[in-house]
């Protein structure tokens, strides 16, 4: 990272970001709501991989948020260990109408920490909040696993759009946030040219490195 | 029986009213061809968006087809009816001595293969899918009616198969004119949840809606395709491509990454230097055998010598997407670019030759 510190600040951030949950619980669709605002009611069932970038600025930065998407059957968990690799975001999603697939969230995450770094930032999501007549997980629930293991929390509908903006913004935002803190840390580590914790820093390091690495502008 | 088949006549009137507003565009056609997009109806009734030039390529193939039909239809007429169907030598390493063949049978494999690899006329697909695959032996060893009793038997029995169906049955090609109606949401659930129970390791695998679905459009009856299913994954595809953890999947990954090192070793090295796994392309390709990612004709040339040939040449169509690109993938810088430009080139892969060379 700081070997980019000199250059010219048109520099921007990749942030890697997964979703990740049940089949069907509307992980393509959050996604092509977010980055096109676009909803099918039937989209084609993701099998292997599929991304969007999408911009925005924080603190008259760039940042590109790279969202990749893929299949929610469990057995596919086994062939997605380079799917989290370098992610330095999450949300973990779930149908609100379908109370399966919020008690699968647990192991998604164990799933997630096994394959990615324990400080990838996580939002919990119970999507399809629309679906209201049918709802099976109620809000309190959710905000209650998500404060027992330390997640942020939104509804979110796909469908009629609510909150879904957020979702996104809310994780980048907070991605940011912990990324700057690593890099004034480091910053501040550096001068005397020896590192109390090497250890500490180098992880961080290469967390700023693979996963936020800046990337020159076009 | 799908009364969706093929509808020549809408795409090429398409194709052709863009076309015939070409000389507006003189003078940097070659631009246009290119940015401006058009829509048009394949030959499996799939809607397709590409450029005015994936469209000439198109109607090219098509009349490539054509061709190749008329070779067909010729043989045909020499060889006798259903030549095709005789037995074929698959490989010499079935102990069949070679000298105890008729010289016809021996000729007429040889001829056949090299037919296959140019492709067979849509409307002999399902007959010699059936016979070389294996697929209308397998069925000669059970009763009549096997597939009726058994998707009679299944009926109304939930199981965590059925319901993965079920979220998938609309998600699978949406808005096809036939597969994507009641009609044909029941015939795939058919054609699925009876495979299930004849297999409960493999169960249902997200990806085999794919396959079916495009088994169901080429077979014509859901018996036949149902019986394409069976062969693929009992015969012709690697064991447990589509079990529990996927293990023949990764065994594919596996074998592919090798290959890849040493048929396009720069391309291997650069993919290392990025981190980029070959999974994260290749579980959709090899478990959905391209029917996700290819045009409907490419993927049916493909298969076509899947079922003559065996599952090496998914193999080969790999290496050639990764191949046709080789320059652009050297030039990119991420993951995420090296996924779009391979996203990019199989879905206008509109030419089969092109792969299968």
């Amino acid at each position: 990272m700081m070997k980019y510190a000199d250059e010219e600040p048109t520099e921007d951030y990749l942030f890697k970001i997964v979703l990740i949950g049940d089949s069907a619980v509307g992980k393509s669709n959050l996604l092509a709501r977010y980055a096109r605002n676009e909803f099918y009611p039937n989209s084609k069932s993701t099998i292997g991989v599929e991304f969007q970038t999408q911009t925005m600025e924080i603190d008259g930065k760039e940042i590109k948020a790279q969202i990749w998407d893929t299949a929610g059957q469990e057995r596919f968990r086994a062939v997605t260990s380079a799917y989290y690799r370098g992610a330095v975001g999450a949300l973990v999603v779930y149908d609100i109408s379908r109370r399966q697939t919020f008690e699968n969230i647990t192991r998604w995450l164990d799933e997630l920490h096994a394959y990615s770094d324990m400080s990838v930032v996580t939002v919990l999501v119970g999507n399809k909040a629309d679906l209201k007549d049918a709802r099976e997980v109620s809000t309190e629930e959710g905000t209650a696993l998500a404060e027992a293991q330390n997640l942020c929390f939104v509804e979110t509908s796909a469908l009629d759009s609510t909150n879904v903006q957020l979702a996104f913004q809310t994780l980048v935002k907070e991605i940011y946030n912990v990324l700057s803190r690593k890099v004034f840390f480091y910053q501040e580590q550096r001068p005397d040219g020896k590192l109390s914790n090497g250890k500490t820093v180098i992880l961080q390091e290469k967390d700023v490195d693979s996963a936020g690495a800046p990337t020159r502008k076009y | 029986m799908f009364g969706a088949q093929t509808k020549h006549g809408e795409m090429s009137s398409h194709i052709w009213e863009s076309q015939k507003k070409k000389p507006i565009w003189k003078g940097n056609s070659n631009v246009l061809r290119r940015n401006v997009m058009v829509r048009f109806s394949d030959l499996y009734s799939f809607t397709v968006e590409g450029s005015l030039e994936d469209a000439n390529v198109f109607n090219e193939v098509r009349e490539r087809v054509k061709e190749q039909g008329r070779v067909w239809w010729a043989l045909e007429a020499s060889k006798g009816a259903g030549w095709y169907l005789q037995p074929k030598i698959s490989s010499m390493s079935e102990g069949i001595a070679v000298s105890s063949l008729s010289l016809t049978v021996l000729t007429n494999t040889i001829v056949l293969k090299r037919l296959i690899r140019k492709g067979i006329p849509p409307q002999l697909r399902p007959k010699v899918w059936l016979s070389v695959s294996g697929a209308a032996k397998k069925r000669s060893t059970v009763p009549d009616g096997y597939y009726e009793d058994l998707t009679k038997a299944v009926q109304g029995k939930v199981t965590a198969a059925t319901r993965q169906i079920d979220h998938d049955l609309p998600r699978t090609f949406p808005s096809h004119p036939w597969l994507d109606t009641p009609d044909g949401h029941a015939a795939l659930r058919r054609v699925l949840v009876g495979y299930s129970f004849r297999d409960s390791h493999v169960g249902y695998c997200q990806g085999l809606n794919y396959v079916a679905a495009v088994l169901l459009l080429v077979m014509k009856t859901e018996e036949d395709a149902f019986w394409m299913l069976a062969v693929l994954l009992e015969n012709v595809l690697v064991n447990d491509c589509y079990t529990d953890n996927l293990s023949g999947c990764h065994v594919e990954q596996r074998v592919f990454r090798d290959l890849l090192m040493k048929k396009l070793p720069r391309i291997a090295a650069h993919l290392e230097h990025l981190e980029f796994d070959v999974s994260l392309v290749a579980t959709e390709w090899f478990l959905c055998l391209f029917a996700k990612s290819l045009p409907s004709e490419t993927t049916m040339r493909v298969w076509d010598v899947l079922f003559n040939e065996g599952a090496k040449v998914l193999f080969r169509v790999a290496l050639a997407i990764f191949k046709m690109r080789e320059d652009e993938i050297l030039a990119a810088q991420h993951i995420g670019d090296v996924i779009s430009i391979l996203h990019n080139t199989t879905h206008h892969a509109f030419d089969p030759d092109a792969l299968l060379k």
